[in-house]
C-alpha cells in the first residue's frame, strides 16, 4: 500500500510539471490555432539558457526563473512576427511544418554551439534531498517543481478567467471572427499571447534544468508526451491541459510501477482511448473535433 | 418573461409608414453601393445597393441562398471576396477591418446569436468596447432585460434561444452600435418571444438606431420594417415600402418563390 | 502538380548530394609511389557519429587523433615509409545502421578506403562488419560495444579494438560484487544495447557470487526516472546499476541524486565516457564506479599524448579518441611491415600481435576472435578535480585476461 502511495505521489509530482509544460502549447493552440511543434525546442532553450546563465554569468536557478521567461517571451514575439504570422491565414498544417522545421534548426544550432553531451546544472541550494513521511519519500525538488507548476497554472487560470485580457483571450479562442466583429482587434493580442506561450515553455525548461539532462535533444521526446497531454485534455483547453498533465503523470508512474517497459505506451493507449470516446478530448469543445 | 417598462417608451411614431415606396426619412446612415461578392468562382451578390436611415428598420427578404447573410457579413467586413463600398455616417469603411467597423458603430447579431460559451452572460455583455456616448449602461441593459440580470453569472450558452437572442442584441446596444445588423432574430423562437423582439426593435429605433434586418419570417418582418429590399439570386429585385409590402404580400412572396 | 514539384526537388537534392559525394570522394588520383599499395595510397576511413549523441565521445575529434597517427607514422619512417600518401576520409553515420551500411560501401568502393575505423552504435558496427567481409577490406571497430563482433558475427577482416559490453560487465559488475556489493538491482534501456548490457551484467554479478534482485526495463528514451528509482530501491540492494547512455544516463543520475538512494547504495554505471562526467559535472557523478578502457591522466605516457591532443582540440581525449589513434597507428605499422595495403596480408600481420602503446597495455590482437584484449580499469568519479577533466580515480587495473575472458567459441574465423 505504501508503495502505491509512493507511486501516486511521484505521478502527481511529475503531473504538475507536465501540466505547466503543456500549458503554453494549449494557450497557443487555443488562441492562434497553431500546433506549435517547436514547444519542445523552446523548453530545451529554456533549460540551455539557464545553464548558460549559470556558466557564463554565474546567475543561478532563482534569477533564471525570472530571466528565462522574459528572454523566451521576446523570442516568441520575434518568432510570431517574423514567421508564424505569415502562415496564420493558411491551413494550420503550414505552421505545424514551419515550427517543425524551426525545431530542427534550434536543435542543430544548440548542438553546434554547446555539443551533444549536455550542460551541467545543480539543484538549487535547499531543494536537494528528500522529504520522507513514514515509508513514503519524495525528492524535495520534485515537490517544489510540482507546487511551483500548480501555482503558475492557477495564476494563468486566474489571468484567463478573472481579467479583461483573459476574457478577450477566451472570446478570441472560441470565435475569432465574431470577436473581431465585436470591435476587438484580435490580431493585436496574437503576438503577446504567442510570446506568453513560448515563455511558459521556457519556464518549464528552467524547472527541468536541475533534474533532467540539458541537451539539444531534451525536448524531442518530451514534446511527444506534451502532445499526448493536450490531446487528452482537449486541444486548446487550459483546464484540460492541467487535468491531463496530472492524469498522464499518474498513468506513467503506475505504468512504470507495474509494467515498466510499457510506461510510455500506456500514455498513448490512454490518449487513443480518450480520442475514441471523446474526439475533442476531456475538456475540448465539440466543434473542434 | 415579464414586461419591464423601457425607459424610452417604444411608442410607434404616427408618421411611421413612408409616403412613397423607395423613400426614406433622413439622409442615410448606412450606404452600401454596388456590392458584389463571390465564394470562390461563384458569384453570390451582384451590384447590390441599399441604404438605412437613422431610426429606420430595413429588411432584406428573400429565400435561402439569396445572399442575405453574405450581404450582412460583407457589410461587417467578414467577407473578403467582394467589390463595392460601405459608408457609415459618412465614414468610408470599405477597406476597414471588422473590428474597426464595429468600433465605427456597426453591431452584428449573427443568426446563431454568437453567444460565447466560455464567457458568462455578464462577460458576454462586457466584452465589446463601448464605442459611442449613447451606449447603454449595464444597468440599463439589466433594467430592460431583467432575465439577463438574473442569469448574469451563467455561461452564455446556458440561456434559452430567446434569451440568447436578447443577450446578443443587448451586447451591441451596450457597445453603443448605431446600426444593428440583425440576422434572422426570430428564427426558432416562440411567437410570444418574437413579439417581444419586435418591441425591442421598435424601442431601439425610437432612439435613432438603424436596423438592417434579414428575415425569413415575412409576417414578423412586415410588422417591424419601414422598407424592404427583396433579394433573389444575389440581386435586389424589388425595393418597397412597408405598406405596399403588406398590401402585396402574397403576390411578392410568390414572386420570390417563398 | 504538387507531388511533381516535390519529386523535382527531391531529384535535385539527390543529384546535388551525389555530386558532393563524388567531389569528396575523388580527391584526384595520385600517381602511385610504391608498388605495394593499391592505387598508390593508403586511405583510412573514419565512419562515426559526427552530429548526434556520440559526437563528443568519438566524433570529429577521433579524426584529429587519426591524423596524429598519420603524422607520427610519417615522422617515424620518413623516406622509408611504405605509405607515402595517406588520406583520411570521414563520414557521419548519424547512428543509423542503414546509413552506416551505405556510407561504408561508398568508402570502400568509391573512396577506395583500405580500412574503416570506429563506428559507434552496435547495429551500425555489425552492418559495416558485413560490408568488410563482403569487400575483403579491413574494419577496426572502436566505439561500438557489442560482443557479436567477436562472437557469432565475427569475420576475418573485422577487429574490435577498445572494449565490449562483456568487458564492462566483468570489470564493473565483477569488481564491485567482489568488493562487497553483492545485491544488485539493474535498470536498463529497452533496446538491443541495454538488453545486452543487462544480460552481461547479471551474468557477471552472479559469477562473482552476487544476486540481481530486479532487472527493470525503461522505455528509450526516458526523461522521468523517479518511479524507476523507487522500484530500483525495492529490496534494499547494495548496488543500483544503470545501463543507460547519453541523455538517459544523465537523467538517471540527476534523479538518482535527488532520490533517497543517494548515499545509501552504490551507483554503478554500465557504460560511461569521460565526456558524460564533463557535461554533467563532478558533483552529480561523484562516487560512481565504472569500467574505463583508458584514462588520459593514468600515467605520464597517457598524459603526454593527451597534451598533444589537447593542443589540437582544446579538450582531453576520451578512450575512443585514444583507441582510434592506436588502431590507425597499428594499421600503418602493419602496412609498413607487410610492405603492402593488401587486406589479407595486413590481417596476417595483425593476428596474434602483442602491442604496448599509448592505448593498449599488455595488448594482444587475439587470433581466435580478433578481439584486441588489453588491461582495463575500474574507475571511480572523484569528488573534486585538481584541473579540468581530472575526473577519475583509478581504483584497480583489471588485467586483460580477466577483463576479456576466453575467446568466444561462437566465433569461427575462416
Amino acid at each position: 500500500m505504501s508503495e502505491f502511495i509512493q507511486y501516486t505521489l511521484q505521478g502527481l509530482a511529475a503531473g504538475g510539471f507536465y501540466a505547466l509544460s503543456a500549458l503554453g502549447l494549449a494557450v497557443i493552440f487555443g488562441v492562434l490555432g497553431v500546433v506549435n511543434f517547436s514547444h519542445g525546442a523552446c523548453y530545451m532553450l529554456g533549460a540551455v539558457i539557464s545553464a548558460v546563465l549559470l556558466a557564463e554569468l554565474d546567475l543561478g536557478f532563482w534569477p533564471a526563473l525570472l530571466i528565462v521567461p522574459v528572454v523566451m517571451f521576446c523570442f516568441g514575439v520575434l518568432m510570431e512576427r517574423l514567421l508564424v504570422r505569415w502562415l496564420l491565414a493558411l491551413d494550420p498544417l503550414y505552421n505545424f511544418l514551419l515550427t517543425f522545421g524551426l525545431t530542427l534548426v534550434l536543435v542543430e544550432a544548440v548542438k553546434m554551439r554547446y555539443g551533444v553531451s549536455g550542460l551541467p546544472y545543480e539543484v538549487p541550494a535547499g531543494l536537494g534531498g528528500q522529504v520522507t513521511l513514514g515509508s513514503v519519500s519524495l525528492s524535495t525538488y520534485a515537490i517544489f517543481a510540482c507546487v511551483f507548476s500548480v501555482v503558475v497554472c492557477v495564476a494563468v487560470g486566474l489571468l484567463i478567467t478573472r481579467t479583461r485580457i483573459g476574457m478577450i483571450v477566451r472570446a478570441a479562442t472560441e470565435a475569432p471572427e465574431r470577436t473581431r466583429a465585436l470591435g476587438i482587434n484580435v490580431g493585436r493580442w496574437v503576438t503577446p499571447v504567442f510570446g506568453f506561450g513560448i515563455a511558459l515553455a521556457g519556464l518549464a525548461g528552467v524547472l527541468a534544468a536541475p533534474t533532467r539532462a540539458i541537451t539539444a535533444e531534451m525536448g524531442s521526446n518530451f514534446i511527444i508526451i506534451l502532445f499526448a497531454v493536450v490531446v487528452i485534455g482537449g486541444l486548446g483547453s487550459i483546464l484540460g491541459a492541467v487535468v491531463a498533465g496530472f492524469l498522464v503523470g499518474l498513468v506513467e508512474a503506475y505504468g512504470i510501477a507495474y509494467a515498466p517497459a510499457y510506461a510510455q505506451i500506456v500514455i498513448f493507449v490512454m490518449m487513443a482511448l480518450v480520442v475514441l470516446v471523446r474526439p475533442s478530448g476531456l475538456f475540448g469543445r465539440e466543434e473542434i473535433a | 418573461m415579464s414586461e419591464p417598462a423601457p425607459k424610452p417608451a417604444p411608442k410607434p411614431e404616427p408618421d411611421r409608414a413612408p409616403v412613397a415606396a423607395p423613400a426614406r426619412r433622413h439622409t442615410p446612415m448606412l450606404e452600401v453601393t454596388g456590392m458584389s461578392a463571390w465564394y470562390g468562382e461563384a458569384r453570390v451578390l451582384t451590384d447590390v445597393s441599399i441604404e438605412v436611415a437613422p431610426g429606420e428598420v430595413v429588411t432584406l427578404v428573400g429565400r435561402n441562398g439569396a445572399g442575405k447573410t453574405t450581404l450582412l457579413r460583407a457589410v461587417m467586413g467578414l467577407h473578403r471576396q467582394l467589390q463595392g463600398s460601405v459608408v457609415l455616417d459618412g465614414v468610408e469603411l470599405t477597406r476597414a477591418s471588422a473590428d474597426r467597423r464595429a468600433r465605427a458603430g456597426l453591431g452584428w447579431v449573427p443568426d446563431d446569436r454568437g453567444i460565447y460559451a466560455s464567457l458568462t452572460v455578464a462577460e458576454n455583455l462586457l466584452l465589446p468596447p463601448v464605442v459611442h456616448d449613447d451606449a447603454w449602461s449595464l444597468e440599463r441593459v439589466y433594467d430592460f432585460f431583467p432575465v439577463l440580470h438574473e442569469r448574469r453569472d451563467f455561461p452564455g450558452t446556458k440561456l434559452s434561444g430567446g434569451e440568447q437572442q436578447m443577450l446578443a442584441m443587448a451586447r451591441v446596444l451596450r457597445m453603443g452600435s448605431r446600426l444593428l445588423l440583425l440576422d434572422e432574430p426570430s428564427e426558432g423562437l416562440a411567437p410570444v418571444v418574437v413579439e417581444r423582439i419586435g418591441e425591442i426593435i421598435r424601442a431601439i429605433t425610437a432612439a435613432g438606431v438603424g436596423v438592417l434586418l434579414v428575415e425569413q419570417n415575412v409576417r414578423f418582418a412586415s410588422t417591424v420594417a419601414d422598407r424592404h429590399y427583396l433579394l433573389a439570386q444575389g440581386r435586389v429585385e424589388l425595393h418597397v415600402a412597408g405598406e405596399e409590402f403588406r398590401a402585396r404580400e402574397s403576390e411578392l412572396l410568390t414572386h420570390l418563390g417563398m | 502538380m504538387r507531388s511533381r514539384k516535390i519529386h523535382g526537388s527531391l531529384a535535385i537534392a539527390a543529384s546535388a548530394s551525389l555530386a558532393l559525394a563524388a567531389c569528396g570522394g575523388a580527391g584526384g588520383p595520385q600517381s602511385g609511389g610504391s608498388s605495394g599499395l593499391s592505387d598508390g595510397k593508403v586511405v583510412i576511413g573514419l565512419l562515426n557519429d559526427q552530429s548526434g549523441v556520440y559526437k563528443d565521445v568519438s566524433g570529429p575529434n577521433s579524426g584529429v587523433a587519426i591524423q596524429m597517427a598519420i603524422d607520427d607514422y610519417k615522422a617515424k619512417y620518413g623516406d622509408k615509409a611504405v605509405a607515402k600518401t595517406i588520406e583520411l576520409v570521414q563520414a557521419d553515420h548519424q547512428n543509423k545502421a542503414d546509413i552506416a551500411n551505405s556510407k561504408a560501401q561508398e568508402m570502400y568502393d568509391r573512396q577506395k578506403a583500405d580500412v574503416i575505423l570506429d563506428v559507434p552504435n552496435s547495429a551500425a558496427a555489425l552492418a559495416v562488419a558485413t560490408q568488410a567481409a563482403n569487400k575483403k577490406k579491413l574494419y577496426i571497430n572502436i566505439s561500438a560495444g557489442t560482443t557479436a563482433l567477436t562472437g557469432a558475427k565475427c569475420n576475418k577482416y573485422t577487429f574490435h579494438w577498445a572494449y565490449n559490453t562483456g568487458v564492462l560487465a566483468r570489470g564493473t559488475a565483477g569488481a564491485i560484487t567482489k568488493g562487497g556489493g553483492t545485491t544488485w538491482n539493474i535498470v536498463y534501456p529497452d533496446y538491443a544495447f541495454g538488453q545486452d548490457m543487462n544480460k552481461s551484467f547479471t551474468a557477471q554479478v552472479q559469477a562473482a557470487g552476487g544476486t540481481v534482485g530486479q532487472s527493470i526495463a525503461s522505455p528509450f528514451p526516458s526523461d522521468n526516472f523517479a518511479t524507476f528509482l523507487t522500484k530500483a530501491g525495492e529490496g534494499n540492494p547494495k548496488v543500483v546499476g544503470s545501463m543507460h547512455a547519453g541523455g538517459d544516463l544523465i537523467n538517471f543520475v540527476k534523479q538518482f541524486n535527488q532520490s533517497p538512494l543517494k548515499g545509501k547504495v552504490t551507483l554503478a554505471v554500465g557504460l560511461m565516457f569521460i565526456t558524460d562526467i564533463h557535461s554533467l559535472g563532478l558533483d552529480q557523478f561523484a562516487g560512481t564506479q565504472f569500467t574505463d578502457a583508458w584514462y588520459w591522466n593514468f600515467d605520464a605516457q597517457n598524459r603526454a599524448w593527451a597534451d598533444r591532443f589537447k593542443a589540437k582540440t582544446n579538450v582531453r581525449p576520451s578512450f575512443a579518441n585514444a583507441a582510434n589513434y592506436s588502431a590507425a597507428m597499428n594499421y600503418l605499422e602493419a602496412v609498413q611491415a607487410a610492405g603492402t595495403d593488401n587486406a589479407d596480408k595486413i590481417v596476417a600481420q595483425l593476428e596474434g600481435k602483442k602491442i604496448n602503446d599509448v592505448f593498449l597495455r599488455n595488448g594482444e590482437v587475439r587470433k581466435a576472435d580478433h578481439a584486441v584484449v588489453h588491461d582495463v580499469y575500474l574507475a571511480k568519479v572523484k569528488s573534486s578535480a585538481s584541473e579540468d577533466w581530472d575526473y577519475e580515480e583509478i581504483l584497480k587495473t583489471i588485467p586483460a585476461a580477466e577483463a576479456y575472458g576466453p575467446a568466444n567459441p561462437a566465433c569461427k574465423l575462416g
